[in-house]
């Protein structure tokens, strides 16, 4: 046996100990509240494993992870779309199936040809489906993001430009809005009035991606965080001071 | 130098890992939290429900999965104490399919502390798929898009959504995403019916939500643990954000302090490289 | 058959694309009740989308188990927990598929106590990465990864509270930051892209972009 493998059975002897402590000293409850909280932190700490390097209870779960995760999403489209919106509505389980439920057939078989997909032979059927989804989908998008993603945005950059904070904070955005455009507009050389226009706009992004970065690590630390504070708080029953 | 330069990496994970566990120990590190504008900007917007006719009606979209619970839940968890405190009543619904189970977590808890029951206090109607299609739904006819809640109850038959018929009829919607859900927000829902919408989101998320604060389309935003610490301290309720800021705090001095030292060393070595080259010549 | 095949489905996505800009600016209750309509139906073939992930996913796990591939057994990790939780799912705390969903049981508890924590573990692994690659890369080699430096280190110190603590200036700074700079730039970025998204929809309506019908015999 190799380091590595005295490592991991350690790892898994101690946990085993750790929990018979817990268990035994009542820390964690001897029901299914405790054999929940003692699955999820056995999982946790298999993931953090990959710190070390990947290995065999990294991968076993992930992969638990992803069997869990598709029959809970399963669960969330049969319950309440397919059970709750097509089957009850058409077997008529309540008031008997109406002629308004019949409707229902439509986007029931579009579905059901998207499946259609995976057969070589019958496999055209699904682009009906697909034309449909992406089609309205586009032509939902259109008029929607002309109005909140363009006019609505253009208008507050045009505001009047006053000798004041909040003026000059105006004029920085609209600077930094045409001079961002103007570094995104490829078709141009960007050379001259256009090169420095462009020099500015890079500024801009470069302020916006440290901010982004800022807010990454503080986004990927306060995740920690909460793993942290489970383990040690509903895990461990230490004391974590408020 | 070259050794610094190339610590191994279980090194660097290792401060990491004091980073945000001596803190979370340690009860004398204390920072207050100090509200910035853009979330007070939330907790008005539920204040001034409140003051509606009715008592105010608030819809909570819960689109964010266990991948973003850590920021996420916080924040739901105090903004649902601040409307049940204040008896608004709330109607939830799931835009992601991870949320419902997180979701009905977020308002039993809140709803027992205050003693508010399902049906007349709040509703959960659970989740559909579609996204931008749900929220275009809602906004003609909210009991087509929701005929049942999340148990099986029809929407007529629950108190809080009988008389609901589009997203017109809410006094404010509050989204806690950790997708692109805000945005079809905005542009879906918000744009037609112009109702104030607030926004808790993930902090990767809060750099790219900035212009709508601005152009009025966004009411408030909560950013991140860091926003959810500050709701808690609006409502002074103190939880698992604000446990969570000391442990942030100090990774990130940490983190500065190792990034300064990498930039620090960075250009001294190349100075020395420089300076041999010089002299070689 | 070149009909069905090609013609049908982007004569369909026109009409359906124009149908779905029209009943936006058409304030008639004929049109307001067609998009109604036509939401409910999206969403219920969304529904369906869902499955064509799940037939791949499960595809590519059994084959690796029948050509017993490296890592196989991973492979049947991966049916056995689909098929426990599944299990969960269908006996839906006693009252079977066909009834709602039940508030609690099996389901609930294998939610909260499998897919929650490895959720978010899996994403919180990042926090190490982005730390190990922070100090390994993070340079300030030129003026803009210099601006790209500071920018990030006052956001990350005045966002949290021992920013406010070291000087009060911190978090202003980095208030401004946000609402002014950086809301430029991520502005321009939303107008570029929108009109993106704009110019892609209209490809689509109009069957120049046909990419989304998949390849295959035309």
């Amino acid at each position: 046996m190799n380091r590595d493998t005295f490592l991991f059975l350690g790892f898994v002897g101690l946990f085993a100990v750790v929990n018979i402590v817990l268990l035994s000293t009542g820390t964690v409850t001897a029901d299914w509240t405790g054999l929940g909280i003692i699955v999820a932190a056995g999982l946790t700490l298999c993931l953090y494993t990959f710190l070390y390097k990947d290995n065999l209870l990294f991968k076993f779960a992930e992969h638990v992870y992803v069997g869990v995760a598709a029959a809970y999403i399963f669960g969330q489209v049969w319950y309440p779309t397919l059970y709750g919106e097509i089957i009850e509505p058409m077997t008529g389980s309540e008031q008997g199936a109406s002629q308004d439920t019949w409707w229902l057939l439509i986007p029931t078989l579009l579905g059901c040809l998207m499946l259609t997909r995976f057969s070589a032979r019958i496999g055209w059927l699904s682009r009906i489906a697909f034309a449909f989804v992406v089609g309205l989908g586009a032509g939902f998008a259109i008029p929607r993001t002309i109005s909140s993603y363009i006019i609505n945005q253009i208008e507050p950059t045009l505001g009047a430009l006053s000798l004041t904070v909040d003026g000059l904070n105006l004029f920085i955005i609209l600077v930094g809005v045409v001079t961002v455009l103007i570094y995104f507009f490829f078709s141009v050389e960007h050379t001259g009035v256009v090169g420095r226009a462009s020099k500015v706009g890079i500024w801009f992004l470069m302020i916006s991606f440290g901010a982004s970065f800022g807010y990454t690590i503080m986004a990927r630390l306060s995740l920690l965080i909460g793993r942290v504070t489970f383990l040690f708080r509903d895990w461990l029953g230490l004391n974590i001071a408020q | 130098m070259e050794k610094l330069l190339n610590i191994d990496r279980r090194i660097i994970f290792i401060f990491v890992f004091l980073g945000v566990s001596i803190p979370l120990l340690v009860e004398e590190l204390e920072f207050p939290v100090k509200p910035t504008q853009n979330v007070r900007a939330v907790h008005e917007m539920l204040e001034t429900a409140a003051q509606s006719d009715g008592g105010g009606l608030v819809l909570f979209s819960f689109d964010y999965g266990p991948s973003a619970q850590p920021e996420l839940q916080p924040m739901a968890l105090s903004l649902l104490r601040h409307c049940f405190s204040r008896g608004i009543k709330v109607v939830a619904i799931c835009l992601m399919p991870d949320a419902p189970g997180l979701a009905e977590q977020a308002l039993t808890t809140a709803a027992g502390e205050y003693d508010r029951e399902v049906g007349s206090d709040y509703v959960f109607m659970g989740y559909k798929p579609g996204f931008a299609s749900v929220l275009i739904n809602m906004g003609q006819d909210f009991k087509s898009a929701f005929p049942k809640d999340r148990w099986g109850t029809p929407t007529e038959e629950l108190p809080v959504t009988r008389h609901v018929d589009s997203l017109k009829d809410f006094d404010a919607v509050i989204d806690l995403a950790a997708g692109a859900t805000p945005e079809m927000w905005i542009a879906y829902g918000q744009e037609k019916f112009k109702f104030p919408l607030g926004v808790g989101c993930t902090a990767v998320m809060a750099p790219d939500l900035f212009p709508f604060l601005q152009s009025g389309q966004m009411t408030g935003l909560i950013g991140g643990l860091a926003g959810a610490a500050e709701y808690e301290a609006l409502i002074k309720t103190p939880g698992t954000a604000t446990i969570g800021m000391r442990p942030q705090s100090v990774t990130h001095l940490v983190l500065i302090l190792f990034i300064l030292l990498g930039n620090v060393m960075y250009f001294l070595t190349r100075r020395r490289a420089a300076g041999s080259t010089g002299a070689t010549a | 058959m070149i009909f069905l095949r090609r013609t049908a489905p982007l004569v369909l996505a026109f009409v359906v694309g124009i149908l779905g800009i029209g009943v936006f600016y058409v304030p008639h209750e004929t049109a307001q009740d067609l998009e109604k309509n036509l939401s409910l139906w999206l969403r219920i073939v969304f529904a369906f989308s869902f499955f064509l992930g799940l037939v791949s996913l499960m595809n590519l796990h059994w084959s690796r188990i029948q050509q017993r591939g490296g890592g196989w057994g991973y492979s049947l990790v991966v049916y056995v927990s689909f098929g426990i939780m599944f299990l969960f799912v269908v006996y839906n705390d006693g009252d079977g598929p066909f009834a709602p969903q039940a508030a609690a049981g099996g389901y609930q508890w294998m939610f909260l106590n499998v897919h929650v924590p490895c959720g978010a573990t899996m994403f919180s692994i990042l926090a190490f990465f982005i730390a190990s690659a922070a100090y390994r890369t993070f340079r300030a080699r030129s003026p803009e990864a210099a601006i790209l430096l500071v920018s990030a280190v006052i956001v990350m110190l005045g966002r949290v509270p021992i920013g406010a603590f070291i000087s009060d200036l911190i978090p202003t700074a980095a208030q401004w930051l946000m609402a002014v700079p950086n809301l430029a730039a991520k502005r321009g970025i939303l107008l570029g892209v929108s009109l993106g998204v704009i110019a892609t929809s209209l490809r689509i309506i109009f069957g120049i972009e046909r990419a989304y019908l998949g390849g295959g015999e035309e």
